[in-house]
């Protein structure tokens, strides 16, 4: 079954916790005073953003027929069948911005120095996705797909 | 048992053979190409050039993809002739094939002009692995380029030459680089960052003649001024390959013209990417916008077609996104307001940035981001799908903008879904 992150828009209060840990999830050393010393500050993957008094987390929500994977000039993103999600190869990435150009929710955006894009990838290398283990209300939620 | 004939093996290729696959696996498939390597990243040739990837990272499937996939593949092969009431291939050796449903993904070609000695050694395109692999051993002694046509491919051909370290020189037959792409005020700020970066770049000039012993020494310009170079690479815009249908009863105009099923007026007998003339859903006519994304889109559309899925392709559009230096550049669909347009736009040049909404009716038609392009796919949606944005329109040049002041706009779609308010 394929997970995915889910949130609760009455939940949250914009507290951008989801971002800090995010941040922090995807640094090399994983611990916030060290993180921020890094030579390459890694941007959030999970963006909040407000409208009509309430808070929307924005983050890739790893569709199946994605738009960014047909975009993709160099292979770089792919749909991982098993996991159910789209999986971005840094190795292979030259940096287009191609993916940005097309993602229908903006939730892919350019880390310029980089030259790679910021998307959210489930915090893989953790194992869980930091955004939902450490918000304070439980309003992102990383649960079992209920369908498109 | 059905023969399909796929013919060029490139992104619209790639994507048909696998969506037939997905609901077919008893037609025998065979592909078709000119080129002799498996398919790669055509896009990357630039990268390939300037040194920033190894020939490795051009492979576009793993090497098993043709066996998994149970595809014949005739690799340096090309077809010259197409009989639609034999239903049948020629290939260049003589050999003749014989097809029940034929897919025609050939692509395109750069358009060579008609210049004196553009035959000589060291003048090329930029369009295939080959070229690129021979511009590489030129340019390991090479001092000096010169590139004709300041389009995406003569700029990312003199960005590739310049980070190797030679001199180049883009010869521009407009007014500005890119006029395709950018409006002037865009055109101008690209210009600038490429020229600050150590490209030169002539406007408002053309190359009357290529100078050389066999090989090219220089190139020599309308003015009579002749400039040193011993690379030549001209980028002057593509032509489909339909040369090989000329007899053939396909109907075409510039490109292979299909229906809204990208089935052409042969039954059986589909076209798709860089040399099918579909529709552009913002010209509201066909209109080939020869870009990878489409290609990909049409090959899958037009192998869902062959195995009878009918599905309707809705049109493309002028789409880019490219970074030259570190200045990332969107553009799509409109660059310049037409009659009854309007204009939203946001500047700063030291800053180097660009933002710019062409709208008529309160529709979205034309976005150009220099510099910025966070969100762009949501403008691009918002040119697809096309949705009256009044309510959001004092938004869109706003840093705060993203997809959760526009997702009504849109109805309840995939991220939306993921919005849910818990008991
Ligand atoms: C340097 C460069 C950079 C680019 N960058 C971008 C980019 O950043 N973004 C983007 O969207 N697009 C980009 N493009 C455009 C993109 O590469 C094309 O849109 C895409 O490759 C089209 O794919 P296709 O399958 O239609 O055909 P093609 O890739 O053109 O392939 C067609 C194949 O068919 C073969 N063929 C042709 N005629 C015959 C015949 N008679 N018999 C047998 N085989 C034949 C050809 O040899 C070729 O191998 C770039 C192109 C170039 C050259």
């Amino acid at each position: 079954m394929k997970k995915n992150l889910y949130f609760d828009v009455k939940k949250c209060m914009a507290c951008r916790t989801c971002e800090l840990v995010c941040c922090v999830g995807h640094s090399l050393v994983k611990e916030l005073s060290k993180a921020i010393k890094e030579k390459q500050i890694v941007l959030p993957k999970i963006k909040v953003s407000a409208n009509s008094g309430k808070n929307f987390p924005i983050t890739c929500r790893h569709c199946k027929d994605a738009r960014c994977i047909d975009a993709c000039i160099a292979r770089a993103l792919t749909f991982d069948n098993e996991k159910k999600e789209v999986i971005h190869d840094k190795e292979k990435c030259v940096g287009c911005w191609m993916c940005v150009m097309v993602c229908p929710y903006g939730a892919i955006r350019p880390d310029k120095q980089a030259r790679i894009p910021v998307r959210c990838d489930h915090c893989i290398e953790i194992g869980e996705p930091q955004c939902a283990k450490s918000c304070p209300t439980k309003a992102i939620i990383f649960k079992e797909e209920t369908g498109d | 048992m059905k023969h399909i004939y796929i013919i060029g093996n490139s992104a619209a290729a790639i994507s048909a053979v696998e969506s037939i696959r997905l609901h077919d696996q008893e037609s025998q498939i065979t592909i078709i190409s000119e080129e002799e390597y498996p398919a790669y990243g055509r896009c990357l040739i630039s990268y390939l050039l300037a040194g920033d990837i190894p020939e490795s990272k051009l492979n576009l499937r793993p090497a098993d993809f043709y066996q998994q996939n149970k595809v014949d593949l005739l690799l340096g092969k090309k077809v010259v002739e197409l009989s639609v009431k034999k239903r049948r291939v020629t290939l260049d050796d003589g050999e003749k094939k014989e097809f029940d449903v034929a897919l025609i993904a050939t692509g395109a070609r750069p358009d060579m002009p008609e210049i004196k000695g553009i035959g000589k050694q060291g003048v090329s395109g930029f369009r295939t692995l080959n070229e690129t692999k021979e511009l590489i051993s030129i340019a390991t002694f090479a001092k000096a380029a010169c590139v004709l046509g300041g389009g995406l491919i003569g700029l990312k051909a003199a960005y590739a030459l310049k980070k190797r370290g030679l001199n180049v020189l883009v010869i521009v037959k407009s007014k500005h680089v890119l006029s395709q792409v950018l409006d002037d005020l865009g055109a101008k700020m690209v210009g600038r960052h490429l020229e600050a970066k150590g490209i030169e770049i002539l406007i408002d000039q053309d190359v009357s003649e290529i100078i050389g012993n066999g090989q090219v020494r220089a190139i020599k310009l309308l003015s009579g001024k002749a400039i040193e170079a011993s690379i030549v690479i001209v980028g002057k815009g593509v032509k489909p390959n339909i040369q090989f249908l000329k007899e053939s009863g396909i109907n075409t105009d510039f490109g292979i013209l299909t229906n809204e099923y990208l089935e052409t007026n042969v039954q059986g007998i589909f076209a798709a990417g860089d040399v099918c003339q579909s529709f552009d859903l913002v010209r509201g006519a066909a209109f080939i916008n020869a870009l990878w994304p489409n290609a990909v889109e049409q090959g899958r559309i037009a192998g869902l077609n062959i195995v009878g899925k009918n599905l309707k392709y809705i049109g493309s559009l002028s789409l880019n996104a490219v970074e030259f230096f570190g200045l990332p550049i969107v553009s799509m669909g409109l660059k310049k307001a037409e009659p009854g347009c309007e204009t939203l736009e946001a500047s700063n040049g030291k800053a180097q940035i660009y933002k710019k909404f062409i709208l008529k009716d309160n529709h979205l038609k034309g976005f150009i981001g220099i510099g910025n392009i966070k969100n762009s796919g949501i403008f691009l949606r918002m040119i697809r799908e096309g949705v009256d944005i009044s309510s959001v329109k004092n938004d869109l040049l706003s840093d705060s903008f993203s997809y959760a002041k526009v997702m009504d706009l849109f109805g309840k779609d995939g991220l939306y879904s993921n919005y849910q308010e818990q008991k």
